[in-house]
Parts: structure tokens; C-alpha cells; sequence
């Protein structure tokens, strides 16, 4: 029955995206065409950003006083089009994509749903499962970003998905009367962009990559006995510390690492995972943020490089910037020496404070005034190595660090998840508390009393556990749980990527 | 509103012999005027809003028809409306979202159908149910019974909804009964297309006005003569009603050669079932079909007579009927046994009981039903192998995707002002712990998903501070109702707040004032701000000089009463610690005042382009995000849930967390700057000021800046 049945359509787009004007082209070209033609859609409320579904019948040319159906059937659909690749995902599991007769669609374009974002590590929809699944399952997929094409030619997603879609060639009418019902010279241009890359897929160009990763950083002799990732790592983690303070703490950073190398065997795949892994934190850790290293980064001019381009200034605009700062007592303990830090926290455990601090502010990083003021601020990194804060991380990297040695010595396992623990030291004040309340918990609860004991191998899977539950959620809920030796909830995110990395 | 219904409006000017190509509900719009009504009315909600937004936007263009046009304050007031069709020879139609807006109409609707009616009148339903819907799953049909008013359920293309439209007029004046008519969400939404006829001038209208009514006691819902009425119902009108059906052919019965067995479908569902058919090879593209159908263009009442042919020489007929309970199949069951009729009924017992009836289901059902009662088709049918091969589909997807995919239900717009409210609520939350929080129905109730997750219960539009009465008298904290102004003046003001002070009770109340029922389309509502506010708010929000809401409040003698500015985080989480801590005891109400974006960008955007174009000063504000110093912790997303505050991956080649970020859809609202701030979250956020065609000031300060910091911007 399939080669009389309709030609049935199913879009999915995010509300406000204009699926409800994509469909509406479709329509007028298929009846500009001499189909006859029905489409409807559940838009639900007006709002934005949910998913939304739009389903289009064209009757065949012969057919019609053809009955069409107002809701598509899994396995009988002709052709998806989505204008966000987990929204292919979503089309797929409902079974509306058959290798039958499907010739799928979609952007690679991601439009992160809030459930991805709030996650405190990386709680993102794995892509490639996506795109594997996309090959597997349509008849025929063409997988790219659509968002991006219609950016380029200045117009809105539903024109590139329609060029898409008319470009694979699928529907019953043909190109030139396909583009003649868009009215307006930009929405062709992007018709014409998605209808030529869909067409060079046609012709078996390479199917769109995802971008490469990292770049490397600048050759270093003396690293080159050590396996790649890791001299990689050890290679950034240099160039951030020189930068961050100078080369004197670079050679710190190079020192610690050494000590890590040495506890490790460098034959076991396990063992130099967990210790690129801990370089990396490492690095990151000793490169903390106070108000010094925050006022440097924001006055460097690659930085207003970058919101310029961000915002796309044109010639002839002005353009000011403007920074919400909020310095409380301990931000200003943080960078000043030892003696005077430790009063002014005494204090502010006291519930005092000093004057001009707590407020939220607002600097004008590129004004006169602010950036003087911010400079000077940057200028306070020369005071760092006496300061309150350097101290403080200091004691506490080392502690980590010895641990670390004793891990990578006995358990490989064990420390891949202590690599990942200074993960959860995350943020700025009471984010950055919330975060150093977890990690002297994990430490105390389980990383100590598996040192001293030397269960490391046991506890591996407890540690890794609690890492995921203390990334999981702010309140600690999951993570008390987890201590309490409770088995993890399935549904902790980063738990996966904590595991298999 | 300031969205233009400009193309539409053409579409209703269409006249004899013309074809109209469009949605649905555009088409029982235009069907109204060919049907020559005298008067529309509604409450906008999903799917129907578009009915009431087009006539009320049409209404100038259709002065010489004379159609009076009224967005009514609720649906029960729209039902109201419809008593002009008591006494005098009009037809009237109106319409509203069902369930919910005929749960809130039920009562006019009672005492409009017990008199009953002279001049046709129509109530338009949209009925929300299945995928996408937005209320509670119950049915509309109960109400037709209960109150004695004819239902329709046309199939579901544009000429039979079109036809049905004016036979539901004539129906109602043939049996002086209202009608409702049902139509799901898709079929409202379709596009199609039918030829149009000339509009009709009504014959008593705005241009032509009439006498008043004599006064008829007959015609009052008020005892003794409600019992009479009551006896009409069931008797002359009910008689008259399946006398019209009969006659003028409303329901439809397709024949085909299999008639052993009959299907009974409501009309509504004929579509689906033609397509679920077709898989199974027992009907063709165009209808064609092997087991003849009934197709039930009006499913209350039924003609017994009408059922009785049909079902007469079959051995079985299956009712499809989506939803629950099965009204119809109980009373097709009715009508066997009254007339000794032994053949086999079947129904929820091949069909889920509960849920849409998609051609998937429907197909299923079908299978079943033919092999117990037709082996001879049923057993070689296919349906069990399309049911495995979906299956087999959903398998393999899942084994792929190994993750299952995230939920992707709407959201606050980015800019909407009701955001800052929630992330005002969440820090406040966090200092004096969990409160008891009666949600609402409107755009606020998306606080009700993450990041926000608030809300202990939703009662109904309008009802959350009703809904909170009793709670309070056992909280150890105040609870808390949000309702938006939409709700308030729907219901909230009396429902909710005279109640509470009748009753001198404490308890504290938010009102998102944001100038209209956006949920629904930004439909104005009586404290919408008018042009003089919003010509001079310009860019601002036009909802800051409006008090409409604070004046009423006032005026039933609430005494603690602030408006805050939703985007002021900072003073609204103080606003609301003083409302949970005040020794104040009575009713609090906090108006969180902010001017639906939607809107205000709808009106900002001309204004923009034109000074862009006269080569005036104009600023734009966008905010970002330094990823160099954002830990990808997250916590401002958490607080925001901006679509456009998201996320990505770090340039950072040590950074394996992705970074928060700022996508291009800002719109400069600020929020993730206060929350920064009232929160103390971290340094990353900036706000850009970018001035286009700057004046000499700007360019002298920019030179100056640059001059003295070598910074190039």
C-alpha cells in the first residue's frame, strides 16, 4: 500500500523557531504544484523552547479525494526534518524513523534543554550516539548544521530545513517551484546554502565532522618521553602557570607532576589516564581564582577581542563593557598576606565585615576609571605568594597530592577518581563553599581512612560514586546518600563520564 | 495584542463560489459569518484563541455586517452571552478551550440549555486532549448530557466543518437546544480548504436593532418552570433533535461488503481510522473501505433508529470512542437491549480505555476486533507485525541512543519578566528554607519544571490562593500563591483574595502583572496597559504605570500591598523575606510587575528599525559570558533558566566541564547580571552597551577610553 499512501512529513522543531512558517511554504508549494494538500501541528501554549511537532500529508497527484490523516504513524513517514539534533533523538525513540522509507533530516545544531545545563559537571546528550543512530535507522540521513547555514546568510533555521528538505529530493514537487514561494531574498539564500550542501552530501562528500578538540601547545623536548595526553596536559598546564603567576610556580606545577610521574606505572593504560587526569586538576587548581587573576583576565585585549566579536560590533559602533562584580571581606582576605587575611576572616566569621565590601558593583572595564581600577587590581598577583588564599590552596594541594601518590602507586582505579575529586571545587563563594564542603567530606569519608588502610582498590567505585552524586546536585542530597553508603540514584549525571572515560 | 491578523481578516471576505485555503478554526470563523450570527464571544486558550483574535481584529472590517464581537473576562461569562439567543430570533456562537473553560462556563451553560434556546446557538469547544494538551484528561461529552445540549464531532476536514457549523445552527433553532461543537487540537491547527459562501447579514444586529423581549416567565431558569423544562429536554427537543439528525443526514454511514461487522466511529476520529484501515489493507487511500462504518458527525444524542439500521444483520459492531467513560458505547448498548437487538457491542474492551486514539491504537483495537468477530479477515490481517515492527523500531532507537532523550517541556521566553520572580523565590528559599507553593495556570506555571521546580498543587485558572485556604492553617511558614494577572481577574480576585479577607486569613499572595493572558496570545485583559502607557514606556515595560490590579486590591481592603519590579532580584527576595516574616497578619500581596516581553518587544522592534533607518542614536544591550573565568559550575543557569543563558564547550584546553554562555538570542534583560549580583554568584557576567550611529558624545568618550587605556574597543 505504501506507493499509494500520501507523502507524509513529520517536522520537529523547538517552539519559536518558526516550524509552523516551514510547514506553510510546504504547503503553498505543494498546492502551487497541484497536490492536494493537508498539514496541522500541536504548538501547544505560545511559549518558547519546547518541543513541537508539525505533520504535513501531500496527496499523490491521481489520489484526489484522498482520506489524510491529521497524525503521523511510526514507521510510516517519508520524511523527518528537525532543526536541532536531540530533537532526531527524540523522532527516532518514538519510532517515526524506519530504514524503510525514511530519509531523515536534521541540524547538528544543539539547543541544550535546561535538564543538560543544570548539571554541575557536563550533563550533555552524548552527539554521536545521535548521529550513529541517525545512519542506522533512516533510510537515508543527512545530519548537518542547519543553524549555522541559516546564520550565515541571514535568515532563520525554517529556510534551511526547507532547502534541506527540498535539496534531498524526496518530495513530490520540484526545486524551482519549491523556492518560489519564499518571498524574501534572504530566506532564498539559505534555501539555496542547504539545498547545495544537502546535494554535495547527494554526491558523497564526507558527512560533517564534529570540530576537533584541543590544540596542541608548543613542542617541549623535555616532556617528549611521556605519552601523548599527558604531555599535552603537562604542556598547557605550564603555559597557564607561567601566565598566572611566573615561571618560578611553573616550575612548582612541573615539580608536583614529577612526583606523580614517578608513583605511576606508565605501562598501565589505567594509570596514565588517572594521572592526565590529576595533571590537568593539577593545573587548574594551582591557576585558582582570586580577584588578582579575575581583574587580569578581564583587561587583557584578547578578551575585548573576543566580546566584540561575540556581539558583533560593526564599524561606526560604540561600544562599552561593563563588569557585575560582587567582592565581599573574603574575596579581599583571599589576596592580602597571611596575618591580615586570617584577621579579616576571623571577622567575618564573627559576622563583621569591612567597609565597601558585599555590595554588588558595576565596573566599566573598558572606561578609564574601571580599568585603572581592575589593572591595579591585577597588579595585586605580586602580593599572591604571601597572600591568605595562596596558603590555604596550597596546604590543601598538597594534601591531595599525597594521597594522589599513594593512589596512583596502589589502585589505578582508585585514583582516576581522585583525579576527577578537585572537580567539584567549582565557582566563586558560596558555590566554591558548597563545593569545598563536598570535597572535605569525600576526603574524610572515604579517601583517608582507603589510604590509610590501603583499600584503595575497593573503595574505587565508592569514590567514584560520590564524585557523580556531589556533581549531581547543590543541596548534597545525593551525595549525603552516597556517604551514608546508599547505592547511587542510576540517573546521577557525569557518573557515566566520570566511569568511562 | 500586537501581533496583525491582517491576512486572515482578508480571508473572511471571501464570498460565493471562492475557495478558502487555511487553518481550522479560521474556517469555523468564516463559517460563522456565512451562518449569519449576530454575536461572538469567548475566552481565548489553546486551540480556539485564534477564533476570538481574528473577529476581534475583523471587527471594524465586518461593521456592515453588524456582528457584535466580545472577548468575555472568563468562559462563563462568554457562556452568559449566549442568553441573547433566549428571547430573540439571533444565532450567537462562542467559544472557549474545554475541559477547564466549560468547568468554569457549566453553570450559565445549565441554565442557558434548560430554557433553551430560540436563535441558534453554538458554543465552539477546543477539545484538549491527547498530545500536546494542556489540561486535566476528561471529556466534554458529560456535559452535553448532563445539561441536555447537542454535540458535534465532525469529521475532521475543512468542508465537513464547515457544514457542520451551519447545520449545528439549524439544529439548535430546529430543536431550540444549544450545540456544542468538539474539535481536537489538530483539527483546529489544520490546513485545508473549502469553498466559500457569501456572508450573511443578520437580521437583528448592531445595524439593525430590535424591541425588547416581552417578558416571558417560561423562558426563566427559575422554579416551578425549570421542571417543565426539564421534561422538553428529553421530550420535544430531544424528539425534534433526532428528527434533524435523521433527516438532513448528519452522521454518515459508509458502506462496504464485509457486513458481518460495522464500525461506529465519532467523527472526530474518522481520519485515523481510515489510515489505521489502510495498513491493515482493508481500505483504500480515498476511503474506500471493506467493513462499512458509521461515522457519527453528531455524537449526543444518538438516533436510535439510525443505530438499530446500521447494526441490523451484523453479528458485531465496534464503537471507537477516545477517552473516558464510554459514553457512547453504554448508550449504544442501551438502545440494543431496549429493542432486543442481540448483536455483539464491542469497544473498551478491544480499545484502551484511557488516551488518544492514534491510527496505531486504533489499528490494534481494529485487529483484535476482527479476529474474534471476522477470523476469516482477522486472521490474516497485519496489524500484529506493524505493532511488532514499531516495536522492533523503538528497540533499536533506544539500544542507539543508549541514553534516554531529555525532556524538552516549553519555557519562560528569554526576557520574559516572570523569570527574575523565580530566581527572587529560589534565593529566598534558600535563606528561610521550603514553603508550602500553590501554582496557577498561566506562563508562570513553567516554574514548575527545572530549574525551578515550585509548586505543591494547581487547582484551576485562577485558583491558588482558594487553594491554599487551609493549608495555611497548619504550615508552620506562610504559604505562598502565585497567580498571574490573567488568573486574577479570570477568577483569583474573588475566588482567591475576598474570600481571604472575608475570612480575615493570613497568607501571601504574588501577581505577575504583565499586562495581558500571555499563555494563551497576549490577549489583553482589563489592566493591560493602553497605548498612552505604551507609547510612553517606549522601551520599558508599559505594565510600571498601569495600577488597575493594585486600585482593586485596595479597594476590597488589602492592606499589605508592594509592587516590585521583577527585574529588581535583589529587592523583590527582600520584599518576599518580609512577607514570610512580618508580623502583619492578614493577606500580603506582592504585585511582580513586568511587561511580557513578547509584547514589548513586538512594539520596541518598529520603533528601532525606524530610528536605525532615520540614522538615529540607538542602543542595544547583550550580556556574556568570560569563559576564561567561568568555572562550568552552572549555578547561574540554575537560577536563570534563560534559553538563551546555555552552554559549550571550553576553549580551555584543560577545561573539561562545558562553559556557561551567552547565545545571540539575548535581549539585554539583565537577569543573569542581578542574579550574579543578588546571588553572589561570580565575576563572569558582562553587559555590552553598543550604540549605533553614535552622537559626538559617545564618539568623544570612546576616543578618550581609548586613548587612556590602549583598550581598542
Amino acid at each position: 500500500m505504501t506507493d499509494k499512501a500520501p507523502f507524509r512529513i513529520l517536522l520537529a522543531a523547538l517552539g519559536g523557531e518558526g516550524g509552523g512558517v516551514l510547514m506553510n511554504w510546504i504547503v503553498e508549494a505543494a498546492r502551487a504544484s497541484g497536490h492536494r494538500v493537508q498539514a496541522t501541528s500541536v504548538p501547544g501554549v505560545a511559549q518558547r523552547t519546547g518541543s513541537t511537532s508539525y505533520y504535513i500529508e501531500i496527496a499523490r497527484k491521481e489520489a484526489l479525494d484522498a482520506v489524510l490523516s491529521l497524525v503521523p504513524m511510526p514507521g510510516r513517514v517519508d520524511a523527518v526534518v528537525c532543526s536541532e539534533l536531540v530533537e532526531a533523538a527524540r523522532v527516532m525513540a518514538a519510532g517515526f524513523v524506519s530504514p524503510r522509507l525514511t530519509t531523515l533530516i536534521s541540524s547538528t545544531a544543539r539547543f541544550y534543554s535546561t535538564a543538560e545545563k543544570i548539571a554541575m559537571g557536563d550533563g550533555r546528550y552524548d552527539e554521536a550516539n545521535v548521529r550513529k543512530a541517525a545512519e542506522k535507522m533512516a533510510r537515508d540521513s543527512y545530519l548537518l548544521d542547519l543553524g549555522q547555514l541559516a546564520t550565515e546568510n541571514g535568515t532563520f533555521v525554517s529556510a534551511t530545513m526547507y532547502g534541506a528538505l527540498c535539496g534531498s529530493g524526496v518530495l513530490p514537487f520540484d526545486l524551482e517551484q519549491a523556492r518560489t514561494v519564499l518571498g524574501d531574498a534572504r530566506s532564498q539564500a539559505g534555501f539555496d546554502a542547504a539545498v547545495a550542501a544537502v546535494q554535495r552530501m547527494k554526491d558523497g562528500a564526507a558527512p560533517e565532522a564534529p570540530e576537533a578538540a584541543e590544540s596542541d601547545p608548543a613542542p617541549r623536548p623535555d616532556l617528549s618521553d611521556l605519552p601523548d595526553g599527558l604531555r599535552t596536559v603537562i604542556g598547557h598546564g605550564l603555559d597557564r602557570l607561567r601566565d598566572y603567576q611566573d615561571d618560578a610556580y611553573a616550575e612548582t606545577y612541573r615539580a608536583r607532576a614529577n612526583l606523580l610521574i614517578a608513583s605511576a606505572d606508565l605501562s598501565d593504560h589505567r594509570a596514565v589516564h588517572a594521572l592526565t587526569e590529576a595533571c590537568r586538576r593539577l593545573a587548574l587548581w594551582m591557576a585558582y581564582e582570586d580577584v588578582a587573576r579575575v581583574a587580569d583576565l578581564k583587561t587583557r585585549p584578547e578578551r575585548f577581542e573576543r566580546i566584540r566579536d561575540e556581539v558583533q560590533l560593526q564599524p561606526g559602533q560604540t561600544l562599552t563593557v561593563t563588569e557585575y562584580l560582587k567582592p565581599r571581606a573574603e574575596e579581599i582576605a583571599d589576596i592580602l598576606p597571611v596575618p591580615i587575611g586570617r584577621r579579616i576572616m576571623a571577622r567575618v566569621a564573627r559576622g563583621g565585615g569591612i567597609p565597601f565590601t558585599g555590595r554588588g558593583i558595576h565596573v566599566r572595564s573598558n572606561g578609564v576609571i574601571g580599568y585603572r581600577m581592575l589593572r591595579t587590581m591585577a597588579a595585586m598577583k605580586h602580593l599572591r605568594r604571601r597572600s591568605y588564599r595562596f596558603a590555604e590552596e596550597q596546604r590543601a594541594i598538597e594534601d591531595w597530592l599525597m594521597s594522589m601518590q599513594a593512589a596512583l602507586a596502589h589502585s589505578p582505579d582508585f585514583a582516576m577518581g581522585l583525579a576527577e575529586l578537585p572537580r567539584v571545587l567549582k565557582g566563586y563563594s558560596d558555590t566554591l563553599q558548597r563545593g569545598k564542603t563536598a570535597y572535605a567530606r569525600i576526603m574524610q569519608d572515604i579517601v583517608r581512612p582507603a589510604v590509610a588502610a590501603g583499600t584503595e582498590a575497593d573503595t574505587a567505585r565508592w569514590l567514584r560514586d560520590a564524585i557523580g552524586a556531589a556533581l549531581a546536585d547543590d543541596s548534597h542530597a545525593k551525595l549525603e546518600a552516597v556517604l551514608a553508603g546508599q547505592p547511587p540514584a542510576p540517573e546521577i549525571p557525569n557518573l557515566k563520564r566520570v566511569e568511562n572515560v | 495584542m500586537e501581533v496583525s491578523f491582517a491576512k486572515e481578516i482578508e480571508k473572511l471576505k471571501l464570498g460565493e463560489g471562492e475557495t478558502f485555503h487555511g487553518e481550522g478554526i479560521l474556517a469555523v470563523t468564516k463559517a460563522l459569518l456565512q451562518s449569519g450570527v449576530s454575536y461572538v464571544g469567548g475566552y481565548q486558550g489553546a486551540p480556539v484563541s485564534h477564533l476570538i483574535d481574528v473577529m476581534v481584529q475583523a471587527a471594524p472590517e465586518l461593521g456592515d455586517l453588524g456582528v457584535h464581537v466580545e472577548p468575555c473576562t472568563n468562559e462563563a461569562s462568554a457562556a452568559a452571552m449566549l442568553g441573547a439567543s433566549i428571547m430573540y430570533p439571533v444565532r450567537g456562537a462562542v467559544t472557549w478551550k474545554s475541559i477547564v473553560g466549560t468547568n468554569v462556563a457549566a453553570d450559565a451553560l445549565s441554565n442557558l440549555a434548560s430554557p433553551g434556546v430560540m436563535g441558534g446557538a453554538l458554543i465552539v469547544i477546543g477539545e484538549d486532549y491527547g498530545e500536546g494538551a494542556s489540561v486535566i484528561q476528561e471529556r466534554s461529552h458529560a456535559f452535553a448530557m448532563k445539561s441536555t445540549m447537542w454535540l458535534m464531532d465532525p469529521r475532521p476536514n475543512l468542508p465537513s466543518i464547515v457544514n457542520c457549523v451551519e447545520r449545528s445552527f439549524e439544529l439548535s433553532e430546529a430543536s431550540n437546544t444549544p450545540v456544542m461543537m468538539e474539535l481536537r487540537i489538530r483539527a483546529c491547527h489544520v490546513q485545508g480548504s473549502f469553498e466559500t459562501k457569501d456572508n450573511v447579514k443578520p437580521a437583528i444586529s448592531m445595524n439593525s436593532l430590535a424591541e425588547a423581549a416581552p417578558h416571558d416567565y417560561e423562558q426563566l431558569a427559575h422554579p416551578p418552570v425549570t421542571f417543565g423544562h426539564e421534561r422538553k429536554k428529553t421530550g420535544e427537543r430531544m424528539d425534534a433533535a433526532r428528527a434533524f439528525i435523521a433527516e438532513h443526514g448528519l452522521n454518515e454511514v459508509f458502506d462496504g461488503p464485509q457486513g458481518d461487522v460495522g464500525l461506529i466511529v465519532q467523527g472526530g476520529l474518522y481520519n485515523a481510522l481510515i489510515r489505521a484501515l489502510s495498513e491493515l489493507g482493508l481500505a483504500d487511500g480515498a476511503g474506500n473501505c471493506d467493513l462499512p462504518i458509521m461515522a457519527l458527525n453528531v455524537v449526543y444524542p444518538l438516533v436510535p433508529d439510525e443505530i438499530l439500521s446500521f447494526a441490523k444483520d451484523k453479528k458485531a459492531v465496534l464503537v471507537l470512542e477516545e477517552g473516558q467513560p464510554e459514553y457512547i458505547e453504554n448508550e449504544i448498548g442501551t438502545i440494543f437491549r431496549r429493542a432486543g437487538c442481540d448483536v455483539t457491542l464491542a469497544g473498551k474492551d478491544m480499545l484502551p480505555m484511557a488516551g488518544e486514539y492514534t491510527s496505531e491504537v486504533i489499528g490494534t483495537g481494529v485487529g483484535k476486533f476482527l479476529r474474534e468477530h471476522l477470523p476469516k479477515i482477522g486472521n490474516r490481517l497485519s496489524d500484529e507485525s506493524y505493532a511488532q515492527e514499531v516495536e522492533a523500531l523503538r528497540e533499536e532507537a533506544k539500544a542507539l541512543l543508549v541514553e534516554p532523550v531529555p525532556p524538552r517541556p516549553p519555557g519562560f521566553c528569554t526576557g520574559c519578566p516572570e523569570r527574575p520572580f523565580f530566581a527572587a523565590l529560589k534565593l529566598t528559599q534558600q535563606e528561610i528554607g521550603p514553603v508550602h507553593y500553590s501554582a496557577d495556570i498561566g506562563c508562570h506555571a513553567f516554574a514548575t519544571f527545572a530549574p525551578f521546580n515550585f509548586g505543591n498543587s494547581i487547582l484551576g485558572y485562577g485558583m491558588s490562593l482558594a487553594s491554599n485556604a487551609s493549608v495555611a492553617s497548619f504550615q508552620q511558614k506562610r504559604p505562598i500563591a502565585v497567580m498571574g494577572d490573567g488568573g486574577f481577574w479570570h477568577n483569583g480576585l474573588l475566588s482567591g483574595v475576598t474570600s481571604r479577607l472575608l475570612n480575615g486569613g493570613d497568607g501571601i499572595l504574588v501577581i505577575m502583572k504583565n499586562g495581558y493572558t500571555s499563555a494563551t496570545g497576549t490577549q489583553e485583559v482589563i489592566s493591560s496597559p493602553d497605548k498612552a502607557l505604551k507609547l510612553e514606556a517606549a522601551d520599558k515595560s508599559a505594565t510600571d504605570g498601569e495600577t488597575t490590579i493594585e486600585d482593586a486590591l485596595k479597594g476590597v481592603g488589602v492592606k499589605w500591598l508592594r509592587t516590585v519590579h521583577t527585574y529588581k532580584v535583589a529587592q523583590m527576595r527582600d520584599t518576599l523575606r518580609e512577607a514570610f516574616k512580618t508580623p502583619f497578619n492578614g493577606l500580603k500581596v506582592i504585585v511582580a510587575e513586568g511587561e511580557c516581553q513578547l509584547e514589548r518587544q513586538r512594539r520596541v522592534k518598529p520603533i528601532r528599525a525606524k530610528a536605525l533607518k532615520a540614522g538615529e542614536r540607538v542602543q542595544r544591550t547583550r550580556f556574556g559570558v568570560d569563559e576564561d573565568t567561568c568555572t562550568g559550575d552552572h549555578s547561574c543557569i540554575r537560577l536563570s533558566g534563560c534559553p538563551t543563558l546555555t552552554i559549550k564547550t571550553s576553549t580551555d584546553p584543560l577545561k573539561t566541564d562545558p562553559v556557561a554562555h551567552v547565545n545571540n538570542g539575548c535581549v539585554g534583560c539583565g537577569l543573569c547580571g542581578e542574579v550574579a549580583h543578588a546571588a553572589t554568584l561570580c565575576p563572569s557576567f558582562w553587559r555590552a552597551d553598543i550604540v549605533t550611529n553614535p552622537g559626538w558624545r559617545d564618539r568623544a568618550r570612546a576616543g578618550l577610553r581609548r586613548m587612556l587605556t590602549g583598550v581598542r574597543v
